[in-house]
């Protein structure tokens, strides 16, 4: 049923880029006899008519700009920063594990402050300070007690520092950028392959402003560039995880029952992660090669899942295996086509039916994007990720792992009313047959004003057959949102 | 009286045939066909590599205003231009940034790439449609980057003056649909200065039916020999009704800026920001 509903809003989404193809087909159909007719028609316009429309120049419409300030900002500080009002409400009334909160109704009022401070400082160099905070007033208004402590602790409220960095060039050819910051590899907006150094926030799945989606962490980034190069070095410092759906959260699987203590890795210097990242711009193209290091963000559980400590059986806590990565990108623009490819070997990857051996993964991802509508994108992703010395047994708790991973992803976005009103459809699907759930999100932002934007949208899960979106399907809700920037 | 007879009849003849003849000769020779005119148009020295913050005010029909402020650096590399653009305002755009390659070979796909602050991503555009709004605007992508001559039919319709400045009438229509639809218009008629050939006002029918765009510089200043237009309308009007206009206003132009090399534009220097 659920994924019937599912498969009928890809659908739709399929039925709204036909449309719009279909509102621009007969336009471009009706070129070539179109123009010959009007050309035609320009021919014996008449001299009156011409005279008429020139006049044009001297119609007084009413319409002014403001005087022009002549004096630009010479201030070497600037805060700039963002006030959002957010809301979502479940539409459908479920309690997922035994003692957490019945979910129905208002499920987030969340107010959230996020400031930046730019500093310009000699010889070009810059510094930011930025932060955030929110309270969600929800979990309040439906009583605290309802909540478990994790809930509470990971979703109530959060102040923290976000970009913290210095930036500049040492030499001439070389940059330097130092502090709390995000490196966004890859080349979709919805899959990652390559993209591993920050981890995510996924704490509501669909919902997380791609702008917030990446947490930032401590790093040392620096860059040289050769000729159409451009060669990275990184040093990440900050161990940070993902923030995911915790235990009592809407979005927990109940798979995990009560949640294992994780062990994350410390913040040691031995710990350090590594990136190496070879770039090219190229004329209509671009090549990308990376190695990096890393700490799998997704923890795992450690065989035999528990120990006896003092005649007691305690679960052992999970680990993050230390991964190596080997990956490429490129990126091909052929008129309105951009094709997007990426490629990653992941080595180091344990799991708990194979223990005491590592495997590898090879991940690709295929995707083209397509612009020849005024003021619209299509994109689309697929992305297949096969773990080598797969076994049945990692389908089984606690692994649910499949040799074969598919993710497919259909996106359009359009602006119209001169773009202030912006559309986009995303859906997401895991999957061959969605079996492993999906999510289709259809949002819509309006800018009331240059500085105050409202928008809101609808999000309709599906569950899958494994976790993590196992406990996704009754969430779906509506949400609003009401930004003010400055 | 024979001979006397013979002056008078070539007297005649180059009073009322060969005069005339030189004169419209001459006065071929001092006009310049269209595509002359728009070659010089194209040519003209707009004192790149240059520095311009530019202010555009988005007014709808009702009066209500949007500001869209930006930095835009722009040079030359042979016959290409390269152009990169950095939004300073609203605060949601700030930092973004926007970098063209602008190939002056037919058929040479131009290059674009933008710089999400928010994302921290730098994506290609790859789009051959031009006729998009520019940021909301009543500039689309095709007016902010120069036409290829070869792909327009040009007609010296008159010679008129507008505020009572001489210039030159011309008619633009794309030699093929493609062109048109790419850059939404059907057909322009330019007003080109004779004395700096500045195209000082235009009007363009677009694609969409019945809909005119009007081009009028408002203001126009001789910086370091180099003439640059300062104050620019541009409105869409359906009939005599307006439907959306947008000034826009250069300001702090500084021109022939010889410090800025090829690599300021490059995707380092947009993900670096100003």
């Amino acid at each position: 049923m659920l994924r019937r509903r599912l498969w009928g809003c890809l659908c739709a989404g399929l039925l709204a880029a036909l449309l719009c193809g279909f509102v621009a087909m007969p336009a471009l159909a009706a070129d070539a006899a179109e123009i010959d007719e009007v050309l035609a028609g320009f021919d014996d316009e008449e001299d009156a008519d011409l005279q008429e429309i020139l006049e044009g120049f001297d119609e007084e419409d009413g319409l002014e700009a403001a005087e022009a300030e002549d004096e630009p900002d010479s201030s070497f500080w600037r805060l700039s920063g963002e006030l959002f009002l957010g809301s979502s409400y479940n539409l459908r009334s479920h309690r997922p594990p035994p003692g957490s909160a019945q979910y129905s109704g208002l499920s987030r009022l969340r107010l959230e402050l996020d400031l930046e401070l730019d500093l310009e400082l000699p010889r070009s160099w810059k510094a930011r300070i930025a932060g955030r905070g929110f309270y969600d007033f929800a979990y309040r208004i439906h009583g605290r007690s309802n909540y478990t402590d994790e809930v509470l602790d990971l979703y109530q409220w959060e102040a923290e520092f976000t970009e913290v960095y210095l930036q500049g060039s040492l030499l001439r050819d070389l940059d330097l950028k130092v502090g709390r910051q995000v490196v966004n590899w890859g080349t979709g907006e919805t899959f990652r392959v390559v993209d591993v150094l920050n981890p995510l926030d996924n704490r509501e799945p669909g919902l997380v402003d791609i702008e917030d989606l990446r947490l930032p962490v401590v790093m040392t980034k620096l860059d040289y560039y050769f000729g159409d190069w451009d060669l990275s070095l990184i040093a990440v410092h900050e161990r940070r995880l993902n923030e995911d759906p915790v235990f009592g959260s809407d979005f927990f699987p109940p798979e995990l029952g009560l949640g294992l203590p994780d062990r994350e890795p410390a913040q040691t210097l031995g710990n350090t992660e590594w990136a190496v990242a070879l770039r090219g711009v190229f004329e209509g193209w671009d090549l990308g090669f990376f190695a990096a290091r890393y700490y799998e963000d997704t923890p795992r559980v450690e065989f035999p899942g528990f120990e006896v400590v003092r005649g007691a059986v305690v679960p052992l806590p999970t680990r993050h295996s230390r991964i190596t990565l080997l990956g490429a990108t490129s990126n091909l623009a052929l008129g309105d086509w951009l094709l997007r490819g990426e490629v990653a070997h992941r080595d180091g990857l344990e799991y708990f039916h194979r223990s005491g051996r590592k495997t590898s993964r090879l991940d690709v991802l295929l995707g083209v994007d397509y612009s020849g509508f005024t003021d619209t994108l299509i994109a689309v992703d697929l992305v297949n990720r096969r773990v080598h010395g797969w076994q049945n047994s990692f389908l089984d708790t606690p692994d649910f792992t499949r040799r074969n991973s598919v993710e497919m992803a259909f996106r359009i976005q359009r602006d119209f009313l001169r773009d202030t009103l912006h559309v986009t459809l995303l859906a997401v699907g895991f999957g061959k047959k969605i079996e492993d759930g999906g999510v289709v999100r259809l949002g819509v932002d309006y800018d009331l004003l240059d500085a105050l934007s409202v928008g809101g949208g609808v999000l309709l899960f599906e569950s899958g057959d494994l976790p993590p979106l196992s406990a996704f399907g009754p969430n779906d809700r509506v949400y609003f949102e009401t930004r003010y920037s400055f | 009286m024979v001979r006397g007879g013979a002056a008078r009849i070539l007297w005649a003849a180059m009073t009322f045939l060969v005069i005339p003849a030189l004169a419209v000769l001459t006065a071929a020779a001092e006009t310049p066909s269209a595509r002359e005119i728009m070659e010089r148009v194209e040519d003209r020295d707009e004192g790149h590599p240059s520095i311009i913050d530019v202010e555009m005010t988005l007014i709808d029909k009702s009066g209500r205003k949007r500001l869209r402020e930006i930095r835009a650096f722009g040079m030359d590399r042979g016959e290409d231009e390269l152009q990169l653009l950095f939004f300073l305002a609203p605060a949601d755009l700030k930092d973004t940034g926007f970098l063209t390659y602008d190939y002056d070979e037919f058929g040479k796909d131009e290059e674009q790439w933008l710089y999400l602050p928010a994302l921290k991503k730098t994506k290609r555009i790859a789009s051959n449609d031009r006729s998009g709004s520019f940021m909301g605007s009543d500039f689309s992508y095709a007016d902010m980057t120069s036409r290829d001559l070869d792909q327009y039919d040009y007609t010296l319709m008159k010679e008129t003056d507008v505020d009572g400045v001489p210039v030159w009438q011309i008619e633009s229509v794309p030699r093929t649909a493609k062109e048109s639809k790419e850059t939404g218009y059907t057909k322009s008629i330019l007003f080109v200065r004779k004395d700096n050939y500045v195209v000082i006002r235009s009007v363009g029918w677009l694609k969409k039916a019945g809909r005119l765009k009007y081009m009028d510089v408002k203001a126009l200043e001789e910086i370091d020999g180099i003439w640059v237009e300062t104050e620019i309308h541009m409105t869409t009007k359906k009939g005599q009704k307006t439907l959306h206009k947008t000034v826009l206003r250069n300001s702090n132009i500084r021109l022939e800026q010889e410090e800025i090399g090829e690599d300021f534009f490059t995707v380092r220097q947009m993900e670096k920001g100003l």
